[in-house]
């Protein structure tokens, strides 16, 4: 029993560390909130940390007791991963909330509470083995996504974005559940293995079973905000606090693609279903291509810059997308190449929306590209951060977003997917202009007078944030070595036979 | 030689009032011609007397650069003082040093005394040379920016002692092989290793690079006064860069720092540009960018393919991926997407719109370095990686290439160049049409062609660093680069006028300067290739043609600049070159006339090399049959390649995407014949 509270305690850990947070806020005065309440939610995060690697080195596999969990909640590496990739993702956000709150005039206790829950929510769509179990943790992740993007109650945008986005979520999350209903219908089974192993068994049900995966299709590629889905992540990125974005961008993101992949490759994993000619994979393919190209050609004409990220953040699922196409040729090497990709995506996105935090004070926000412009001489420290995490979302050696995409291509590449890759990389080039758009706004122009300009704010946590991400940025860059192999054996150990 | 161009300067010196300037000049450029005659009387003499004279000898070379930095220093006119004299007396004494240790004698020398073995080689002297520089960027970020004079000195020493650790690789005799090997395990699971080492042609870039950065950082702290820290990091990043990409032999590592310079060079440009500066940027960067991702999927695919046909070993080892051969359809695409962004880089016809507006826009100490070291990363990306990886597909389209290197660079470069307004875009496009000599040596594929592109590659780099130097020091005093804001300059900047019309004239191809030697070789070599179908005559016409135009173009622009009458009030009054410029520009003007006079202090470490690439690329481009599979080369570093290619049996089932080469029944059969004429 203590070896199963131990390979489950990333979970529970932050479970109990909400509860104690929530306890804590409502019992300190009013006014020595402020303060404790990120630093303590950082702490619950790195906890969960230091526990998920703690669970990977003690090893799931000799474990017998997970099986008293089996199927609603499937521990292997592949949820230890992601496991620590939230809490990784989730401490960048609290930090980042941290500064972020207190400067705008936001700070209420409810954010951080928020925050854990929902990336237990997280947690539980990376482990779920049951499709009852995926809406569950879908459902409690993406309510507090869309508390935390109408967190700023007195903007309208905020609550524009928020609406928006629940509205169509709730939507998604109804359809995918419609799919999983037919696939109960089909194969009478509501665990993924079950209904894995009722479609390769065959059976009569074969038109439901593809009516199915078109729903649960949607349902997923909605929450991973590809085109044409994506339409409510433009406004609830730029309505919602920068945090709650930053937390949306990674944790919010590396979720949906871990239920992505985990529904695919256990359902669906079907030769037939798996094929080039009537599976699931040219659908993806096409959403991949549709959702790089668009993502990015509109990126380019946006004026702001939390708007422009969020395209990009769009434009990476579809890199990712083609990650998770690839997986049906080489199921673990793809796989593997996704999760990297989503880990240096989360910390080079998380730096991004942190250093434009940064660039901003209350009243003096950067909001547009013109505001950034000259805060390169002005204040070189931000600007040399931000700078980094561009370059690495950009994919320019040798930085982190480098490493991800090389991963990725050369999985496509293994799989044969040549035209996919071609696609992908001349989008690298559409992306690295608009990047760069930035760096030329912040290095290469000065302020037109009497413009507004974006003022550093000053904040202990988010400066901790920043070099916490570029120092991840740049390590993963240069030795990329022992995460690739975490990656590598968290999906060989997990997906082991390709093709079904 | 040298005293042949002086007749034409001595009239301006007697006219302009201040002689005391231009003797001691001359007579320093003499010193190093005497003193390059004497080196080599003395290493003939201890050729014909090793034993005795060899201990003789390492006294006298060690004494001859203190000698010459005296003699400068003394030279020296007398209005300056010692902040003049003493960096001169360096640089001239570093300049004595380099020369006495790449002799080829001297290596022949030192080789003797250590009891017949190589000299030891440092075999991490490579990565000294990439990470000194790269070390310093990085301490340059933690030093104040409000201290200026601490950067520039940081900046310079680091780049100083770069220098002086690149000398070691003069001692080493290259021979055929790579030294300085070095091979260490980067990304074990994807077979990535940091492998460098160097051979007779990376050789003659690093130094290049080495020895002109110093010179463009030096003459940059004349002319930018914003943002110094962030100028001092992206000179060192840059010259970082630089040499990892001519030293890399995985490929990976190749790109990656191949992508390093990329973005030093966008700042560069972008920051302390000129007016269309951000456009100028953008297009650099979009344009190496998408050739550069096209390069990445290609490496990709290459490394992919080995770890198919080997059953799981990946590697992305330049001699590992050289002994895969693929069909011909395959082998066109792999090579189109390496190809292309060399050419982006060199730049080629039609893909050269990029670099006029480069240079333009950029500083001088980014034209400087763009000209010199980074438009080589094409051609020698193109040598060393589309000649090594796919000769077949190289040999079957040289012919094609041959001629838009002709017509597109040399030819249309030099009309372009003719009618600029713009003396930098003048440069500029003379750059365009020098590249084209280099691309169509490399394509005409002759021992002396290559080794002549090669020499070429160093002497555009030395002569258009020196043009861009001098078109930077006028721009800095007149603040307008336009031929018809000039006239008469002779007048008022005599020595300005002198170092302009050597430099023009080395650009040109006179005798005796450096220009000539390269492109006569690649006129010869291509005239004599076997490489470049029927039409090799023709071609060599036209690169001889391009000569008289860059004759044409350049004294045009020499003419209006600085004879005739003084046209403006404000020339009246312009100084002469000061002692910085001065400083900065010298040791280019006697690499001049030292590369001029002594072209084998270069083409003897070549040799190897270059008969090394043609074997593999007669080797491979011969072969029958296709499909991926491997020929049984000994490839492995360290082993010597034998004479005759090892035997290769045609594949049991040619394929049918097969291979066939255009020009291959217009040879003869005994084809290794490298200087024979082909018809």
């Amino acid at each position: 029993m203590m070896a199963l509270a131990f390979v489950l305690s990333p979970l529970l850990i932050l479970a109990l560390g909400a509860l104690l947070l929530m306890l804590a806020e409502a019992l300190t005065p009013k006014q020595n909130r402020a303060a404790g309440l990120a630093l303590g939610a950082t702490i619950v995060f790195v906890a969960g940390f230091a526990f998920s690697v703690g669970a990977w080195l003690y090893g799931v596999e000799d474990v017998a007791e997970r099986e008293l969990l089996a199927p609603w909640l499937v521990i292997d590496r592949f949820t230890i991963f992601f496991d620590g990739l939230f809490c990784l993702g989730g401490a960048l956000a609290a930090l980042l909330a941290g500064g972020y709150l207190r400067e705008h005039g936001l700070e209420r206790g409810e954010f951080y509470g928020l925050l854990i829950f929902s990336t237990i929510g997280g947690m539980m769509v990376a482990a779920a083995g049951d499709a009852l179990m995926v809406f569950i943790g879908l459902e409690t992740m993406s309510i507090g996504a869309y508390a935390l993007t109408a967190f700023r109650r007195t903007s309208p945008r905020s609550a524009e974005g928020a609406l928006k986005y629940f509205l169509l979520g709730s939507f998604a999350a109804a359809i995918l559940l419609y799919g999983f209903a037919l696939l109960y219908g089909a194969t009478g089974h509501t665990d993924l293995v079950g209904i894995g192993n009722a479609i390769r068994a065959g059976g009569q049900h074969q038109t439901m079973i593809l009516v199915a995966l078109v729903l649960v299709l949607v349902g997923l590629v909605f929450k991973v905000s590809a085109v044409p889905f994506h339409m409510w992540a433009p406004d609830a990125y730029e309505g919602a606090p920068t945090p709650a974005t930053t937390y949306m961008a990674a944790v919010v993101k590396c979720g949906a693609f871990a239920m992505l992949l985990r529904v695919l490759l256990t359902c669906f994993s079907d030769q037939g279903l798996m094929s080039w000619a009537a599976g699931w994979p040219p659908v993806l393919a096409w959403i991949a291509v549709l959702t790089m190209t668009v993502a990015n050609l509109i990126a380019g004409q946006q004026e702001s810059v939390k708007r422009m990220l969020a395209y990009s953040s769009i434009a990476h699922a579809g890199y990712l997308l083609v990650g998770v196409v690839a997986t049906i040729h080489s199921m673990g090497t793809a796989t593997a190449s996704v999760l990297f990709y989503l880990l240096t995506y989360t910390v080079s996105t998380a730096g991004a929306f942190g250093a434009l935090i940064l660039c901003g004070r209350k009243g003096a926000e950067a909001v547009s590209y013109e505001d950034l412009a000259g805060i390169g001489r002005r204040h070189p420290a931000a600007a040399l951060a931000f700078s980094l995490f561009l370059v690495s979302l950009a994919g320019i050696p040798p930085t982190a977003g480098f490493f991800g995409k090389w991963f990725i291509f050369r999985a496509a590449i293994d799989a044969g997917f040549y035209a996919l890759t071609i696609i992908a990389f001349f989008n690298s080039v559409i992306a690295a202009y608009y990047y760069l758009r930035v760096l030329v706004f912040m290095y290469m122009r000065e302020p037109a007078a009497g413009a507004p300009i974006a003022t550093p704010m000053r904040s202990g946590y988010v400066a901790t944030a920043l070099v916490v991400s570029a120092i991840l940025v740049i390590a993963l860059g240069v030795v990329p070595s022992l995460p690739l192999d975490v990656a590598v054996e968290a999906s060989e150990k997990t997906f082991a036979a390709p093709g079904g | 030689m040298a005293t042949k161009t002086s007749p034409s300067q001595l009239p301006h010196d007697t006219t302009s009032g201040r002689p005391a300037w231009t003797t001691p000049l001359f007579a320093f450029l003499a010193a190093v011609v005497l003193l390059v005659v004497a080196t080599q009387l003395l290493g003939r003499g201890n050729e014909k007397d090793l034993a005795s004279f060899s201990q003789a000898n390492a006294t006298v070379g060690s004494l001859i650069p203190l000698l010459v930095a005296a003699v400068v220093a003394w030279l020296v006119p007398q209005g300056h003082g010692w902040r003049t004299r003493a960096p001169l007396a360096f640089i001239a004494g570093l300049f004595a040093l380099f020369i006495a240790n790449m002799w080829p004698s001297a290596a022949a020398v030192a080789t003797e005394g250590a009891a017949d073995a190589q000299p030891e080689e440092m075999p991490t002297l490579l990565s000294w040379l990439i990470g000194l520089p790269l070390a310093g960027s990085i301490a340059i970020l933690f030093m104040p920016r409000q201290a200026p004079r601490l950067l520039k000195a940081t900046t310079l020493l680091v780049m100083l002692a770069t220098l002086a650790a690149s000398i070691p690789l003069l001692r080493v005799d290259m021979g055929r092989t790579f030294h300085f090997n070095q091979d260490v395990v980067w990304i074990e699971r994807f077979g990535i290793h940091y492998h460098v080492a160097i051979d007779g042609i990376s050789l003659w870039l690093v130094i290049l690079t080495v020895f002109i950065t110093p010179i463009a950082a030096y003459v940059s702290f004349g002319s930018i006064h914003t943002r110094i820290k962030d100028w001092c990091f992206a000179l060192l990043l840059l010259e970082a860069g630089m040499i990892g990409a001519f030293v890399a032999l995985d490929l990976f590592l190749f790109y990656v720092f191949w992508e390093v310079m990329l973005i030093p060079m966008y700042v560069m440009i972008g920051v302390w540009g000129g007016t269309n500066r951000i456009k100028a940027a953008l297009k650099f960067f979009l344009y190496t960018m998408a050739g550069s991702l096209l390069m990445l999927a290609a490496i990709l695919y290459l490394a992919y393919t080995y770890s198919r046909v080997t059953g799981g070993t990946a590697t992305f080892d330049f001699f590992e991926l050289q002994r895969l051969q693929f069909p011909r359809h395959l082998q066109i695409w792999l090579w189109f997407a390496f190809a292309i962004s060399f050419f982006i880089k060199v730049p080629m016809w039609p893909v050269h719109t990029w670099l006029p507006d480069a240079h333009t826009e950029a500083p001088t100490a980014g034209s400087i370095i763009l000209a010199a070291v980074l438009l080589k990363m094409g051609t020698y990306g193109y040598l060393r990686f589309c000649m090594g990886l796919f000769p077949e597909v190289s040999a079957e389209f040289a012919a094609t290439l041959g001629g838009v290197a002709v017509l597109g660079g040399i030819l249309y470069g030099a009309l372009c160049a003719w009618r600029q307004d713009d003396v930098k875009r003048l440069v500029a496009y003379s750059s365009v049409a020098h590249l084209g000599y280099v691309m169509l040596g490399i394509f005409a594929a002759t021992r002396g062609s290559i080794e002549g592109a090669i020499l070429q590659m160093i002497n555009h780099g030395v002569t258009t660093g020196a043009l861009f130097l001098l078109v930077g020091v006028i721009y800095d005093r007149r603040h307008t680069r336009m031929l018809d804001d000039f006239g008469g300059l002779a007048k008022v900047m005599p020595v300005y006028t002198a170092l302009f019309i050597i430099s023009t004239m080395a650009s040109i191809g006179v005798p005796g300067l450096n220009g000539f030697v390269g492109e006569f070789l690649i006129i010869t070599g291509t005239y004599a290739s076997d490489k470049l179908g029927h039409v090799n005559g023709i071609q060599a016409v036209g690169a001889a043609l391009g000569v008289i135009l860059a004759a044409l173009y350049m004294l045009t622009a020499v003419q209006k600049m600085f004879f005739g009458p003084i046209t403006r009030d404000e020339n009246k009054r312009l100084s002469d070159i000061n002692a910085r410029e001065m400083i900065a520009v010298a040791p280019l003007v006697i690499a001049m006339f030292v590369l001029g006079l002594a072209p084998n202090l270069l083409v003897n470490q070549m040799h190897g090399a270059v008969e090394r690439i043609l074997v593999d690329y007669e080797t491979r481009g011969k072969l029958p049959g296709g499909g991926t599979k491997f020929y049984e080369g000994p490839i492995r570093l360290g082993i010597r390649r034998p004479d005759t290619p090892p035997p290769v049996g045609p594949s049991p089932e040619p394929t049918p995407g097969g291979l066939s080469f255009g020009n291959e029944g217009s040879r003869p059969a005994g084809g290794g014949a490298h200087d024979g004429h082909g018809h």
